[in-house]
């Protein structure tokens, strides 16, 4: 957020936040004290394990103050209390954005590999910049792209991302740039910001930190506000609706909905403060790597929980810069591009808008989307009614990501082997099958290119229906490209080869990553293209 | 920029001038509201203002003052913020598109009628969500004869929505100390439970022409009921719905009653007479028909058995004698009540 905004945004955050905790205490809800007590008892947990930094040193201060006084205030004490918290709160997240140091960065964020290594050291960065190679040569745009150019001058947009990697924000900030577009705010997770350049970067390229670890309500509701705040100022947003790195590798199925409502909010404020381009639209997009820098923890984590992610993994591959130095050389060497798919723009109620910002409905009908939110006569907060709009649009959100899902050769070649392997063992048990799965003998290559023949069959049929976008596979699909393409990658980077060719066969090396990169295409019923037997696979 | 909007109280919009349709306007105008009763017939919408009745449907049956009637949807649309939709499933989508020219955001529609689509599957508020851009959808299903309503035998229904607002409009006009309205978020087990409970009433009425008791009747609504909230399930309703108003209530009444429609289209197919002679002899549309082709062609394509409703769509469409269907279904191996697996 830009200097002048910074101070009226966070009064703008304490002040709503404090005067919609004292209406909620009127009508029944959590009274401030309880709010202030709540806030307390997880801050205190935290710091318990808190390293005695100059932050969290100055975070125990205020809340020795806070326990002190809470139990002697009265109530307009407890709320001048709250309006120190939420302060506290309010100016650690918001972000520095400095235009100056915006242009400095964006001019040096096209060299690609320095930008991915920028967490290695400052030095290290700036030895490697008159060799390395540009970043734009590696990222592909393509979709909408005109449309949310457009858009991005008549309202605010909230970019909506599926997640992959943590590189996925900085492979975004420089996708915005190269689209002409102005940075675009985002919450980070603080290990984004553990290296003191990133960190600098980070927050001028419209980052602002949010700590998972701080569990308090308050907490959760600062970050909230400030991200409808920024929206109303018109600072478009980006926020990954999966909520974290999607373990699995598949396209994210189970969204969280927490800033698409806060872009509705912020249109019902635009709307009652007449403001003239009141308008919040939605793009999704997709992200899509030939190789993923954390696919073996991501899809580690994922079978350890079965499903439910551990939300915060702060020793993966990104903490590792020998790693991601090693994966940004293998990008490169490999001439592997970087897919971002721009989705058609929706309205916060998941109308389709068209170029010039109008709504509309599936039948292409101009709708007016104030129309919606219209409360005794004029536009009106109804909490209950917002949650579901939020809902609505979360679906259409989910729809278009899985629509506008885009698969690379390693996607392709994992799908068919994983699901020719799993052909040949139906009935065992599925992480059994996953341990055991190299007794099978491998599959012969021949199986391997009728089955991508097959697989490419399915996807077209797929796009005839409209269930996928026009080009879900965006280099072509010859099957011995796929293949070729496929191992190459395949048989670097990962410290366990994913995939091995020997003699006429093709062997699974490290099985969990094989399955990681097939999930990218599940839940399409692509398997019984495949196999007629693996119909009706999870 | 945001239109400005009038507050002053809007007539109730109901698209549908069958007996359904009549007998909601009825109920509104009973509670001192203001309907707008759409049909596509002119003379008709003009015999309902003049006669105060709907003889083609409702015959004998005074309606009230406060029915208003028109052929323009735009009327509709411009004058009304709640609009009723009570239209044959096999028209609806046709009208609803019609109507969603005319119509805006803060615009709200409620499905009143029990069908299915077929080829899409789609419940009616689906195709309502799908042809306008309203986002303010609800359904209202329950044991609803319409003779019963209009002769204010005490009665009660189920408005479901995700909207909560939806429920809060709809309450106003309708509930009175006659007509009792319950509230659900259910929307999906409501819409199925009326939907799928009119292949059921065929079956209950077929049982009853051919002379058989209460026995076989209670074992039709109990294993039906069970069919229902099989499918429900399958495809994420709320178990509890389908023993609820909308679902047991509603299969009761028109299992039992032979002023349901559907329990009197299978007392003719039990007498032999053909589904076609049956319809022109009602004079009315009775959705349990074409709904019993559109569950059975969803549960083969998805493997589900559904027994009685495979029954009567034999009968219905493949020319099967009542008794061969009714001993088809009892002649099905012995099997675990709750589980409806085979014993074997």
């Amino acid at each position: 957020m830009k200097a002048p905004d910074r101070e009226r945004a966070i009064v703008e955050v304490v002040d709503r936040i404090v005067e919609t905790t004292r209406l909620e205490a009127k009508s029944g809800g959590l009274s401030v004290e309880d709010l202030l007590a709540d806030t307390l008892y997880f801050e205190q947990q935290r710091l318990k394990h808190a390293p005695r930094d100059r932050d969290n040193n100055g975070y125990r201060k205020l809340y020795s103050n806070l326990r002190r006084g809470l139990a002697r205030a009265s109530v307009s004490e407890q709320v001048e209390l709250l309006r120190q918290a939420t302060d506290r709160f309010a100016r650690e997240v918001v972000g520095k954005f400095d235009p100056r140091v915006y242009a400095f960065t964006t001019r040096v964020l096209p060299v690609g590999a320095g930008l991915m290594v920028n967490a290695v050291s400052p030095l290290s960065l700036l030895s490697r910049l008159p060799d390395l190679p540009n970043l734009k040569d590696q990222v592909v745009i393509r979709g909408a792209t005109d449309t949310l150019r457009a858009l991005s001058d008549k309202g605010t947009v909230i970019l909506a991302p599926t997640h992959l990697s943590n590189l996925d924000s900085i492979v975004l900030g420089f996708s915005l740039f190269l689209l002409g577009l102005p940075p675009f705010t985002y919450g980070a997770g603080l290990n984004l910001f553990s290296n003191p350049l990133l960190s600098f970067f980070m927050h001028n390229l419209g980052a602002y930190k949010v700590d998972r670890r701080k569990q308090a309500g308050l907490y959760k509701r600062v970050l909230k506000e400030y991200a409808t705040v920024s929206m109303e100022y018109g600072y478009h947003n980006l926020f990954f609706p999966g909520g974290t790195r999607c373990r699995s590798g598949a396209v994210e199925t189970h969204l969280k909905l927490g800033l698409l409502g806060c872009g509705l909010q912020a249109y019902i404020n635009n709307l009652k403060h007449g403001k003239p381009q009141p308008n919040i639209y939605i793009v999704p997009c997709t992200l899509s790597y030939g190789l993923v820098l954390e696919a073996a923890t991501l899809i580690d984590d994922h079978l350890k929980a079965a499903g439910k992610s551990r939300y915060i993994i702060e020793d993966d591959e990104f903490s590792k810069p020998r790693q991601i130095l090693n994966f940004a050389t293998e990008l490169i060497s490999l001439d592997a591009r970087i897919v971002l798919n721009i989705s058609e723009p929706m309205d916060p109620f998941g109308n389709r808008v068209r170029r010039d910002g109008t709504s509309e409905d599936s039948r292409g009908r101009p709708v007016d989307p104030s129309r919606y939110v219209i409360t005794n006569g004029g536009p009106g907060h109804d909490l209950q009614r917002d949650t579901e709009y939020t809902r609505e649009a979360g679906r259409g959100v989910m729809r278009a990501l899985r629509r506008d899902a885009t698969f690379l050769s390693t996607n392709l070649l994992a799908f068919a082997t994983f699901c020719l392997l799993r052909s040949r063992a139906p009935e065992r048990q599925f992480f059994r099958f996953l341990r055991t799965a190299e007794d099978l003998g491998g599959v012969p290559m021949d199986e391997v290119y009728l089955a991508l023949e097959r697989l490419r069959d399915a996807l077209q049929e797929k796009v005839s229906s409209g269930e996928l976008g026009a080009t879900p596979v965006p280099f072509g699909f010859d099957p011995q490209t796929v293949v070729s393409d496929g191992l190459k990658y395949f048989g670097t980077y990962h410290t366990h080869e994913v995939l091995a060719r020997r003699g006429d066969r093709l062997f699974p090396g490290d099985m969990k990553l094989l399955y990681y990169y097939h999930n990218r295409l599940t839940g399409y019923g692509l398997e019984q293209a495949i196999d007629e037997r693996l119909r009706g696979a999870p | 920029m945001t239109a400005p909007v009038t507050t002053a109280v809007k007539p109730i919009g109901v698209l549908g001038g069958g007996a359904f349709g009549t007998t909601l306007a009825h109920l509104t105008g009973s509670n001192n509201q203001q309907a707008l009763l759409w049909m596509r017939n002119a003379d008709r919408a003009a015999a309902i203002v003049r006669d105060r009745a709907n003889e083609r449907y409702l015959p004998g049956f005074k309606l009230s003052e406060n029915i208003e009637t028109t052929t323009s949807l735009a009327e509709v649309a411009e004058r009304c913020q709640l609009i009723l939709v009570a239209i044959p499933s096999s028209s609806f989508r046709t009208v609803v598109r019609d109507l969603g020219d005319h119509l805006r955001g803060d615009h709200v529609l409620v499905s009143a009628t029990k069908g299915l689509e077929r080829g899409t599957f789609a419940r009616m508020t689906d195709v309502l969500r799908q042809e306008t851009c309203c986002l303010k959808i609800g359904a209202i299903s329950g044991p609803n004869l319409a003779v019963e309503i209009l002769r204010g035998v005490p009665g009660g229904t189920v408005i479901a929505s995700a909207y909560e607002e939806v429920v809060r409009m709809v309450e106003k006009p309708l509930h009175s100390p006659r007509f009792r309205i319950y509230a659900s978020h259910d929307l999906l087990g409501v819409e199925l439970s009326g939907a799928v409970k009119n292949v059921l009433a065929i079956a209950g009425g077929i049982a009853r022409g051919m002379g058989f008791g209460d026995n076989t009747l209670a074992m039709l609504i109990s294993r039906g009921l069970n069919e229902m909230t099989r499918l429900g399930a399958i495809l994420g309703a709320a178990p509890e719905t389908f023993s609820g108003m909308a679902g047991v209530g509603d299969l009761v009444v028109t299992a039992f009653s032979e002023l349901s429609r559907n329990h009197r289209v299978g007392r003719g197919l039990a007498k032999g007479k053909s589904v076609e002679q049956i319809l022109e002899e009602l004079g009315q549309v009775a959705e349990g028909v074409p709904t019993a082709r559109v569950v059975k062609e969803w549960s083969d394509a998805h493997g589900v058995r559904l027994p009685i409703c495979q029954g009567v769509y034999e009968v219905i469409y493949e020319g099967a004698k009542p008794a061969a269907a009714l001993e088809k279904m009892l002649s099905l191996p012995a099997m675990w009540e709750a589980k409806s697996t085979d014993i074997s």
